[in-house]
Protein backbone atom coordinates (compact mmCIF):
# COMPACT_ATOMS: atom_id res chain seq x y z
CA UNK A 1 0.00 0.00 0.00
CA UNK A 2 1.63 2.82 -1.00
CA UNK A 3 2.62 5.47 1.62
CA UNK A 4 0.68 8.57 0.92
CA UNK A 5 2.30 11.57 2.46
CA UNK A 6 0.02 13.35 4.13
CA UNK A 7 0.44 17.37 4.57
CA UNK A 8 2.13 17.64 8.21
CA UNK A 9 -0.59 20.54 9.15
CA UNK A 10 -3.84 18.16 8.72
CA UNK A 11 -5.05 17.62 11.86
CA UNK A 12 -5.28 14.24 14.27
CA UNK A 13 -8.66 13.41 15.56
CA UNK A 14 -7.83 14.70 19.22
CA UNK A 15 -6.48 17.95 17.73
CA UNK A 16 -9.96 18.41 16.28
CA UNK A 17 -12.01 17.57 19.36
CA UNK A 18 -9.70 19.78 20.71
CA UNK A 19 -10.11 22.58 18.41
CA UNK A 20 -13.77 22.55 18.90
CA UNK A 21 -13.59 22.92 22.86
CA UNK A 22 -10.87 25.63 22.29
CA UNK A 23 -8.37 23.47 24.40
CA UNK A 24 -5.42 23.74 22.18
CA UNK A 25 -2.52 26.04 22.64
CA UNK A 26 -2.87 29.02 20.28
CA UNK A 27 -0.23 28.51 17.58
CA UNK A 28 -1.94 24.51 17.14
CA UNK A 29 -5.45 26.52 17.01
CA UNK A 30 -4.23 28.96 14.17
CA UNK A 31 -2.73 25.81 11.85
CA UNK A 32 -5.61 23.57 12.89
CA UNK A 33 -8.36 26.40 11.67
CA UNK A 34 -6.17 27.35 8.50
CA UNK A 35 -5.97 23.87 7.23
CA UNK A 36 -9.70 23.61 7.69
CA UNK A 37 -10.56 26.59 6.11
CA UNK A 38 -9.16 24.92 3.46
CA UNK A 39 -9.74 21.09 3.60
CA UNK A 40 -13.38 19.89 2.84
CA UNK A 41 -12.51 16.75 4.05
CA UNK A 42 -11.45 17.62 7.78
CA UNK A 43 -14.11 20.33 7.55
CA UNK A 44 -16.51 18.14 7.26
CA UNK A 45 -14.98 15.58 10.09
CA UNK A 46 -14.59 18.44 12.29
CA UNK A 47 -18.61 19.20 11.78
CA UNK A 48 -19.07 15.52 12.42
CA UNK A 49 -17.39 16.34 15.92
CA UNK A 50 -19.19 19.42 16.41
CA UNK A 51 -22.84 17.99 15.93
CA UNK A 52 -22.08 15.14 17.56
CA UNK A 53 -20.78 17.36 21.34
CA UNK A 54 -24.13 19.46 20.56
CA UNK A 55 -26.42 16.57 20.69
CA UNK A 56 -24.82 15.13 23.51
CA UNK A 57 -25.03 18.69 25.38
CA UNK A 58 -28.82 18.62 23.87
CA UNK A 59 -29.71 16.38 26.37
CA UNK A 60 -32.30 17.86 29.26
CA UNK A 61 -30.31 18.07 32.39
CA UNK A 62 -32.26 16.02 34.74
CA UNK A 63 -34.18 17.08 38.35
CA UNK A 64 -32.70 14.70 40.82
CA UNK A 65 -35.80 12.59 42.13
CA UNK A 66 -34.71 13.45 46.12
CA UNK A 67 -33.25 15.97 47.77
CA UNK A 68 -29.35 15.31 48.84
CA UNK A 69 -28.59 16.57 52.60
CA UNK A 70 -26.04 15.83 55.21
CA UNK A 71 -26.39 14.94 58.57
CA UNK A 72 -26.27 17.08 61.96
CA UNK A 73 -23.01 15.83 62.54
CA UNK A 74 -20.10 14.09 60.76
CA UNK A 75 -19.92 11.05 60.47
CA UNK A 76 -16.08 10.47 62.78
CA UNK A 77 -12.92 9.82 60.34
CA UNK A 78 -10.62 7.13 61.76
CA UNK A 79 -8.01 9.89 61.74
CA UNK A 80 -9.67 10.68 64.96
CA UNK A 81 -9.45 6.77 66.23
CA UNK A 82 -8.18 7.41 69.63
CA UNK A 83 -11.48 9.52 70.47
CA UNK A 84 -13.91 7.52 68.66
CA UNK A 85 -13.16 4.82 70.40
CA UNK A 86 -13.44 5.96 73.55
CA UNK A 87 -16.71 7.78 72.46
CA UNK A 88 -18.24 4.25 71.16
CA UNK A 89 -16.78 2.48 74.51
CA UNK A 90 -18.82 5.11 75.82
CA UNK A 91 -21.77 5.44 74.16
CA UNK A 92 -21.71 1.28 74.25
CA UNK A 93 -21.46 1.68 78.07
CA UNK A 94 -24.47 3.99 78.26
CA UNK A 95 -26.50 1.53 75.70
CA UNK A 96 -26.28 -1.59 77.68
CA UNK A 97 -26.80 0.73 80.97
CA UNK A 98 -30.37 2.45 79.72
CA UNK A 99 -31.78 -0.10 77.23
CA UNK A 100 -31.41 -0.45 73.44
CA UNK A 101 -35.27 -0.50 73.34
CA UNK A 102 -35.69 3.17 75.22
CA UNK A 103 -33.28 5.16 73.28
CA UNK A 104 -34.63 7.23 70.19
CA UNK A 105 -31.51 7.48 68.11
CA UNK A 106 -31.69 9.88 65.74
CA UNK A 107 -32.79 9.08 62.53
CA UNK A 108 -30.65 9.08 59.11
CA UNK A 109 -27.02 8.43 58.23
CA UNK A 110 -25.22 9.59 61.79
CA UNK A 111 -26.50 6.10 63.16
CA UNK A 112 -25.11 4.06 60.46
CA UNK A 113 -21.57 3.81 59.31
CA UNK A 114 -21.91 4.69 55.95
CA UNK A 115 -23.23 2.44 53.07
CA UNK A 116 -24.45 4.15 50.38
CA UNK A 117 -28.39 2.54 50.65
CA UNK A 118 -28.36 3.15 54.46
CA UNK A 119 -27.48 6.54 53.68
CA UNK A 120 -30.06 6.80 51.28
CA UNK A 121 -32.55 4.92 52.81
CA UNK A 122 -32.30 7.78 55.78
CA UNK A 123 -32.04 10.54 53.58
CA UNK A 124 -35.28 9.31 51.60
CA UNK A 125 -37.20 11.78 49.57
CA UNK A 126 -39.31 13.92 51.40
CA UNK A 127 -41.88 15.71 49.08
CA UNK A 128 -42.92 19.61 49.87
CA UNK A 129 -42.12 19.63 53.64
CA UNK A 130 -40.55 22.46 55.25
CA UNK A 131 -37.15 21.37 56.38
CA UNK A 132 -33.83 23.21 58.01
CA UNK A 133 -31.88 20.74 57.13
CA UNK A 134 -33.24 20.03 53.44
CA UNK A 135 -33.91 23.04 52.39
CA UNK A 136 -33.41 23.49 48.72
CA UNK A 137 -33.21 27.12 48.93
CA UNK A 138 -30.20 28.52 51.60
CA UNK A 139 -30.71 31.21 53.65
CA UNK A 140 -28.01 33.18 51.56
CA UNK A 141 -29.64 32.03 48.42
CA UNK A 142 -30.49 35.14 45.69
CA UNK A 143 -33.78 36.60 47.43
CA UNK A 144 -36.26 38.75 45.20
CA UNK A 145 -37.58 41.94 46.26
CA UNK A 146 -41.43 41.80 45.91
CA UNK A 147 -42.00 45.93 46.65
CA UNK A 148 -44.92 47.12 44.10
CA UNK A 149 -44.91 43.17 42.55
CA UNK A 150 -48.09 43.36 40.30
CA UNK A 151 -49.29 39.66 40.28
CA UNK A 152 -52.41 40.22 38.67
CA UNK A 153 -50.14 41.47 35.70
CA UNK A 154 -48.33 38.16 35.80
CA UNK A 155 -47.96 36.14 33.21
CA UNK A 156 -48.30 39.11 30.56
CA UNK A 157 -44.11 38.77 29.93
CA UNK A 158 -42.95 38.11 26.65
CA UNK A 159 -40.19 35.52 27.94
CA UNK A 160 -42.68 32.91 29.19
CA UNK A 161 -42.20 29.31 29.51
CA UNK A 162 -46.16 26.76 30.39
CA UNK A 163 -45.96 23.48 30.56
CA UNK A 164 -49.50 21.69 31.05
CA UNK A 165 -49.87 18.89 33.13
CA UNK A 166 -50.96 15.53 31.18
CA UNK A 167 -52.64 13.73 33.64
CA UNK A 168 -54.97 17.20 34.47
CA UNK A 169 -55.32 20.04 31.74
CA UNK A 170 -56.38 22.50 34.14
CA UNK A 171 -52.92 22.46 35.85
CA UNK A 172 -49.83 24.62 34.24
CA UNK A 173 -46.78 26.00 35.40
CA UNK A 174 -45.96 29.51 34.07
CA UNK A 175 -42.67 30.89 34.12
CA UNK A 176 -41.92 34.52 33.01
CA UNK A 177 -39.98 37.22 33.07
CA UNK A 178 -39.80 40.63 32.11
CA UNK A 179 -36.96 41.15 29.20
CA UNK A 180 -34.57 38.23 27.48
CA UNK A 181 -31.47 39.91 28.45
CA UNK A 182 -30.41 42.41 31.34
CA UNK A 183 -27.21 44.10 32.20
CA UNK A 184 -24.81 42.40 34.58
CA UNK A 185 -26.07 44.64 37.46
CA UNK A 186 -29.61 44.39 35.74
CA UNK A 187 -32.89 43.37 37.82
CA UNK A 188 -35.18 40.48 36.71
CA UNK A 189 -38.74 40.79 37.64
CA UNK A 190 -39.54 36.91 37.42
CA UNK A 191 -43.09 35.35 38.14
CA UNK A 192 -44.21 31.49 38.52
CA UNK A 193 -47.83 30.85 38.38
CA UNK A 194 -48.73 27.28 40.01
CA UNK A 195 -52.34 27.30 38.19
CA UNK A 196 -54.75 24.47 40.13
CA UNK A 197 -51.97 23.71 42.37
CA UNK A 198 -53.68 20.98 44.65
CA UNK A 199 -52.11 23.38 47.53
CA UNK A 200 -52.69 27.36 48.06
CA UNK A 201 -49.77 27.47 50.43
CA UNK A 202 -47.09 30.27 49.53
CA UNK A 203 -44.20 28.52 50.94
CA UNK A 204 -42.23 27.30 48.12
CA UNK A 205 -40.98 24.08 50.29
CA UNK A 206 -44.61 23.19 50.53
CA UNK A 207 -45.25 23.85 46.87
CA UNK A 208 -41.67 22.19 45.83
CA UNK A 209 -41.71 24.95 43.68
CA UNK A 210 -37.62 25.74 42.95
CA UNK A 211 -36.32 28.44 40.82
CA UNK A 212 -32.51 27.51 39.42
CA UNK A 213 -30.53 29.69 36.73
CA UNK A 214 -28.50 27.23 35.05
CA UNK A 215 -25.45 27.27 32.95
CA UNK A 216 -22.88 24.81 31.29
CA UNK A 217 -24.58 22.10 33.88
CA UNK A 218 -23.81 24.83 37.21
CA UNK A 219 -26.69 26.09 38.86
CA UNK A 220 -27.85 29.24 41.24
CA UNK A 221 -30.87 28.50 43.51
CA UNK A 222 -33.14 31.26 43.90
CA UNK A 223 -35.20 31.30 46.28
CA UNK A 224 -39.02 31.25 45.58
CA UNK A 225 -41.37 33.73 47.75
CA UNK A 226 -44.66 34.00 47.27
CA UNK A 227 -46.53 36.78 47.00
CA UNK A 228 -50.38 36.21 46.72
CA UNK A 229 -52.60 33.94 45.52
CA UNK A 230 -54.95 35.03 42.63
CA UNK A 231 -58.22 33.49 42.05
CA UNK A 232 -56.52 30.41 44.01
CA UNK A 233 -53.57 30.59 42.13
CA UNK A 234 -50.36 30.68 44.23
CA UNK A 235 -47.87 33.56 42.47
CA UNK A 236 -44.59 33.55 43.24
CA UNK A 237 -42.43 36.51 42.24
CA UNK A 238 -40.42 39.62 42.51
CA UNK A 239 -37.45 41.63 41.50
CA UNK A 240 -34.13 39.62 41.67
CA UNK A 241 -30.90 41.60 41.42
CA UNK A 242 -28.39 39.72 39.62
CA UNK A 243 -25.04 41.26 41.07
CA UNK A 244 -25.76 39.71 44.39
CA UNK A 245 -26.09 36.13 42.70
CA UNK A 246 -22.83 34.33 43.02
CA UNK A 247 -22.22 33.59 39.32
CA UNK A 248 -18.66 32.11 38.17
CA UNK A 249 -16.70 34.28 35.98
CA UNK A 250 -17.19 35.59 33.00
CA UNK A 251 -20.87 36.35 34.90
CA UNK A 252 -21.69 36.93 31.00
CA UNK A 253 -23.39 34.61 29.09
CA UNK A 254 -26.75 32.53 27.81
CA UNK A 255 -28.12 31.00 30.83
CA UNK A 256 -31.27 29.24 31.29
CA UNK A 257 -34.03 30.19 34.11
CA UNK A 258 -35.75 26.58 35.13
CA UNK A 259 -38.53 26.08 37.13
CA UNK A 260 -39.14 22.72 38.79
CA UNK A 261 -43.06 22.14 40.78
CA UNK A 262 -42.74 18.76 42.39
CA UNK A 263 -47.02 18.43 42.31
CA UNK A 264 -47.68 18.31 46.28
CA UNK A 265 -50.03 15.68 45.86
CA UNK A 266 -48.07 12.60 47.32
CA UNK A 267 -47.54 11.77 43.44
CA UNK A 268 -43.88 12.54 43.07
CA UNK A 269 -44.55 14.28 39.67
CA UNK A 270 -42.75 17.43 38.33
CA UNK A 271 -43.71 19.77 36.29
CA UNK A 272 -40.73 21.55 34.73
CA UNK A 273 -40.33 24.90 32.28
CA UNK A 274 -37.77 26.96 31.71
CA UNK A 275 -36.64 30.61 29.43
CA UNK A 276 -33.75 32.06 28.34
CA UNK A 277 -31.82 34.46 30.14
CA UNK A 278 -28.99 36.62 28.72
CA UNK A 279 -26.91 38.19 30.40
CA UNK A 280 -24.97 41.03 28.67
CA UNK A 281 -21.44 41.92 29.33
CA UNK B 1 -14.21 28.53 28.00
CA UNK B 2 -15.32 27.02 30.96
CA UNK B 3 -15.14 29.81 34.46
CA UNK B 4 -13.07 28.87 36.68
CA UNK B 5 -13.79 26.52 39.28
CA UNK B 6 -12.73 27.57 42.17
CA UNK B 7 -14.16 30.66 42.62
CA UNK B 8 -14.37 33.15 45.37
CA UNK B 9 -17.84 32.11 46.67
CA UNK B 10 -16.74 28.33 46.55
CA UNK B 11 -13.38 29.33 48.64
CA UNK B 12 -15.69 31.32 51.05
CA UNK B 13 -18.34 28.27 51.38
CA UNK B 14 -15.52 26.20 51.54
CA UNK B 15 -14.54 28.30 54.32
CA UNK B 16 -16.94 28.38 56.70
CA UNK B 17 -17.59 24.43 55.45
CA UNK B 18 -14.12 23.74 57.16
CA UNK B 19 -15.46 25.38 60.40
CA UNK B 20 -18.62 22.99 60.26
CA UNK B 21 -20.94 25.67 59.45
CA UNK B 22 -24.08 23.31 57.73
CA UNK B 23 -25.45 26.22 56.12
CA UNK B 24 -22.58 26.93 53.75
CA UNK B 25 -22.25 23.06 53.17
CA UNK B 26 -25.78 23.17 51.92
CA UNK B 27 -24.83 26.10 49.69
CA UNK B 28 -22.43 24.14 48.27
CA UNK B 29 -25.49 21.18 47.64
CA UNK B 30 -27.59 23.39 45.75
CA UNK B 31 -24.66 24.66 43.56
CA UNK B 32 -23.60 21.55 42.45
CA UNK B 33 -26.86 18.86 42.92
CA UNK B 34 -27.63 19.16 39.53
CA UNK B 35 -24.72 18.71 38.10
CA UNK B 36 -22.91 16.41 40.12
CA UNK B 37 -26.37 13.96 39.83
CA UNK B 38 -26.37 14.37 35.96
CA UNK B 39 -23.23 13.26 35.67
CA UNK B 40 -23.83 10.41 37.51
CA UNK B 41 -26.99 9.50 35.97
CA UNK B 42 -25.31 9.58 32.42
CA UNK B 43 -22.65 7.40 34.13
CA UNK B 44 -24.84 4.97 35.61
CA UNK B 45 -28.24 5.02 33.50
CA UNK B 46 -30.74 4.71 36.70
CA UNK B 47 -32.05 7.72 38.60
CA UNK B 48 -32.34 6.05 41.55
CA UNK B 49 -28.30 4.78 41.29
CA UNK B 50 -27.58 8.07 40.87
CA UNK B 51 -29.06 9.94 43.42
CA UNK B 52 -27.36 6.90 45.39
CA UNK B 53 -23.95 8.21 44.28
CA UNK B 54 -24.85 11.90 44.53
CA UNK B 55 -25.78 11.70 47.92
CA UNK B 56 -22.67 9.49 49.02
CA UNK B 57 -20.20 12.23 47.59
CA UNK B 58 -21.70 14.81 49.54
CA UNK B 59 -21.86 13.15 52.57
CA UNK B 60 -18.63 11.91 51.60
CA UNK B 61 -17.32 15.89 51.01
CA UNK B 62 -18.97 17.25 54.20
CA UNK B 63 -16.95 14.29 56.33
CA UNK B 64 -13.50 14.74 54.64
CA UNK B 65 -14.11 18.81 53.84
CA UNK B 66 -11.44 19.16 56.68
CA UNK B 67 -8.84 17.87 54.59
CA UNK B 68 -9.06 19.91 51.60
CA UNK B 69 -6.54 22.71 50.98
CA UNK B 70 -5.84 23.59 48.05
CA UNK B 71 -7.79 21.82 45.74
CA UNK B 72 -10.60 23.33 43.63
CA UNK B 73 -13.69 22.11 45.66
CA UNK B 74 -15.53 21.31 42.31
CA UNK B 75 -12.82 19.39 41.28
CA UNK B 76 -12.60 17.46 44.61
CA UNK B 77 -15.97 16.60 44.67
CA UNK B 78 -16.58 15.35 41.00
CA UNK B 79 -13.66 13.17 41.88
CA UNK B 80 -15.54 11.61 45.01
CA UNK B 81 -18.40 10.97 42.92
CA UNK B 82 -16.59 9.80 39.91
CA UNK B 83 -14.55 7.21 41.91
CA UNK B 84 -17.99 6.00 42.98
CA UNK B 85 -19.38 5.44 39.81
CA UNK B 86 -16.08 3.03 39.21
CA UNK B 87 -17.14 1.57 42.41
CA UNK B 88 -20.59 0.79 40.98
CA UNK B 89 -19.26 -0.52 38.23
CA UNK B 90 -16.63 -2.79 40.01
CA UNK B 91 -19.44 -4.19 42.58
CA UNK B 92 -20.87 -5.55 39.29
CA UNK B 93 -23.14 -3.14 38.73
CA UNK B 94 -24.04 -2.21 35.10
CA UNK B 95 -25.37 0.80 33.08
CA UNK B 96 -29.02 0.60 34.25
CA UNK B 97 -32.13 1.21 31.72
CA UNK B 98 -32.83 4.74 31.99
CA UNK B 99 -36.50 5.45 32.23
CA UNK B 100 -38.14 7.39 28.88
CA UNK B 101 -38.76 10.82 28.92
CA UNK B 102 -42.58 10.18 29.04
CA UNK B 103 -42.02 7.54 32.16
CA UNK B 104 -39.70 9.45 34.45
CA UNK B 105 -41.33 11.91 37.07
CA UNK B 106 -40.82 15.14 34.88
CA UNK B 107 -43.95 14.81 33.59
CA UNK B 108 -44.12 17.76 31.88
CA UNK B 109 -41.06 20.17 29.81
CA UNK B 110 -41.88 23.91 29.56
CA UNK B 111 -39.31 23.75 26.40
CA UNK B 112 -40.82 20.47 24.90
CA UNK B 113 -42.58 21.24 21.34
CA UNK B 114 -46.66 21.11 21.99
CA UNK B 115 -46.47 18.72 18.68
CA UNK B 116 -46.86 15.09 19.96
CA UNK B 117 -44.87 14.35 16.60
CA UNK B 118 -42.27 16.26 16.77
CA UNK B 119 -41.91 15.15 20.97
CA UNK B 120 -41.99 11.52 20.14
CA UNK B 121 -38.82 12.04 17.62
CA UNK B 122 -37.21 14.22 20.07
CA UNK B 123 -37.15 11.75 22.67
CA UNK B 124 -36.23 8.79 20.20
CA UNK B 125 -33.14 11.74 19.67
CA UNK B 126 -32.65 11.32 23.67
CA UNK B 127 -32.85 7.89 23.81
CA UNK B 128 -30.39 7.30 20.95
CA UNK B 129 -27.84 9.89 22.43
CA UNK B 130 -27.78 8.14 25.63
CA UNK B 131 -27.20 4.88 24.18
CA UNK B 132 -24.39 6.06 22.19
CA UNK B 133 -23.22 7.17 25.41
CA UNK B 134 -23.97 3.86 27.65
CA UNK B 135 -22.17 2.03 24.83
CA UNK B 136 -18.70 3.92 25.60
CA UNK B 137 -15.91 2.08 28.14
CA UNK B 138 -16.18 3.70 31.32
CA UNK B 139 -13.05 6.21 30.96
CA UNK B 140 -14.46 7.18 27.61
CA UNK B 141 -17.68 8.12 28.84
CA UNK B 142 -16.70 9.46 32.24
CA UNK B 143 -14.52 11.83 30.18
CA UNK B 144 -17.27 12.67 27.48
CA UNK B 145 -20.11 13.72 30.57
CA UNK B 146 -17.54 15.87 31.91
CA UNK B 147 -16.69 17.42 29.16
CA UNK B 148 -20.13 17.54 27.01
CA UNK B 149 -22.80 17.34 29.69
CA UNK B 150 -20.86 19.43 33.13
CA UNK B 151 -19.25 21.08 30.61
CA UNK B 152 -15.71 20.78 31.93
CA UNK B 153 -12.69 22.55 31.07
CA UNK B 154 -9.76 19.65 30.04
CA UNK B 155 -7.30 20.80 33.02
CA UNK B 156 -10.55 20.22 35.73
CA UNK B 157 -11.01 16.94 33.72
CA UNK B 158 -7.45 15.93 34.13
CA UNK B 159 -7.83 17.02 37.62
CA UNK B 160 -11.03 14.84 38.57
CA UNK B 161 -9.72 11.58 36.83
CA UNK B 162 -6.23 12.19 38.01
CA UNK B 163 -4.70 11.77 34.03
CA UNK B 164 -2.33 13.83 32.06
CA UNK B 165 -4.01 16.46 29.77
CA UNK B 166 -3.41 14.23 27.07
CA UNK B 167 -4.79 11.43 28.13
CA UNK B 168 -8.34 13.62 28.43
CA UNK B 169 -7.85 14.81 24.93
CA UNK B 170 -7.69 11.21 23.41
CA UNK B 171 -10.39 9.78 25.72
CA UNK B 172 -12.61 12.44 24.67
CA UNK B 173 -11.85 12.82 21.25
CA UNK B 174 -12.39 8.92 21.07
CA UNK B 175 -15.59 9.17 23.11
CA UNK B 176 -16.60 11.51 19.98
CA UNK B 177 -15.82 9.45 17.08
CA UNK B 178 -17.22 6.59 18.80
CA UNK B 179 -20.66 8.31 19.58
CA UNK B 180 -20.93 9.74 15.90
CA UNK B 181 -20.54 6.44 14.48
CA UNK B 182 -23.34 5.07 16.80
CA UNK B 183 -25.90 8.02 15.97
CA UNK B 184 -25.06 7.91 11.93
CA UNK B 185 -26.30 4.81 12.44
CA UNK B 186 -29.91 6.20 12.88
CA UNK B 187 -29.89 9.03 9.68
CA UNK B 188 -33.71 9.56 10.27
CA UNK B 189 -32.54 11.47 13.22
CA UNK B 190 -28.88 12.53 12.52
CA UNK B 191 -28.86 13.05 9.16
CA UNK B 192 -25.38 13.89 8.22
CA UNK B 193 -24.34 16.73 5.77
CA UNK B 194 -24.38 14.41 2.98
CA UNK B 195 -27.74 12.95 3.72
CA UNK B 196 -28.96 16.27 3.97
CA UNK B 197 -27.59 16.99 0.27
CA UNK B 198 -28.95 13.82 -1.09
CA UNK B 199 -32.32 15.16 -0.54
Amino acid sequence: MPNEPRTPAEPTLEELSAFLDNELDSATQARVADHVAGCDECRARLDGLRETAHAIRALPMETPPRRFTIPEQRRQGWRWAPAGWIGSAALALLLIAVGIQNLHLPAGPTATTGSSSTNSGGLAFAPATRSEKGALAPLSAPSPSTQQFDAQSAGAAANAGTVLDPSNSSRRLVLDTDRTSYATTGRMLVTVQLIDSPSTSLQSADQGLTLTLVRNGQGVALRPVGVESVNGTPIFGGWYDLASFPLSAPRAGDYRLEATWLIPDGSGRVLQTSVPVRIAG
Amino acid sequence: MVASNNSNDDRDLVGRARRGDREAFTQLIVQYQVPLYNMALRMVGRPDDAADIAQEAFLRAWEKIRTLREAPFKSWLFQIAANLCYDHFRRGRRYGVMPNEETSNVVGLGIATPDPQERAEANERTRLVRDSIAALDHDMRMAIVLRDVNGMAYDEIAAVLGVPLGTVKSRIARARAQVQEHLQRHPDFFPTREDAHAE
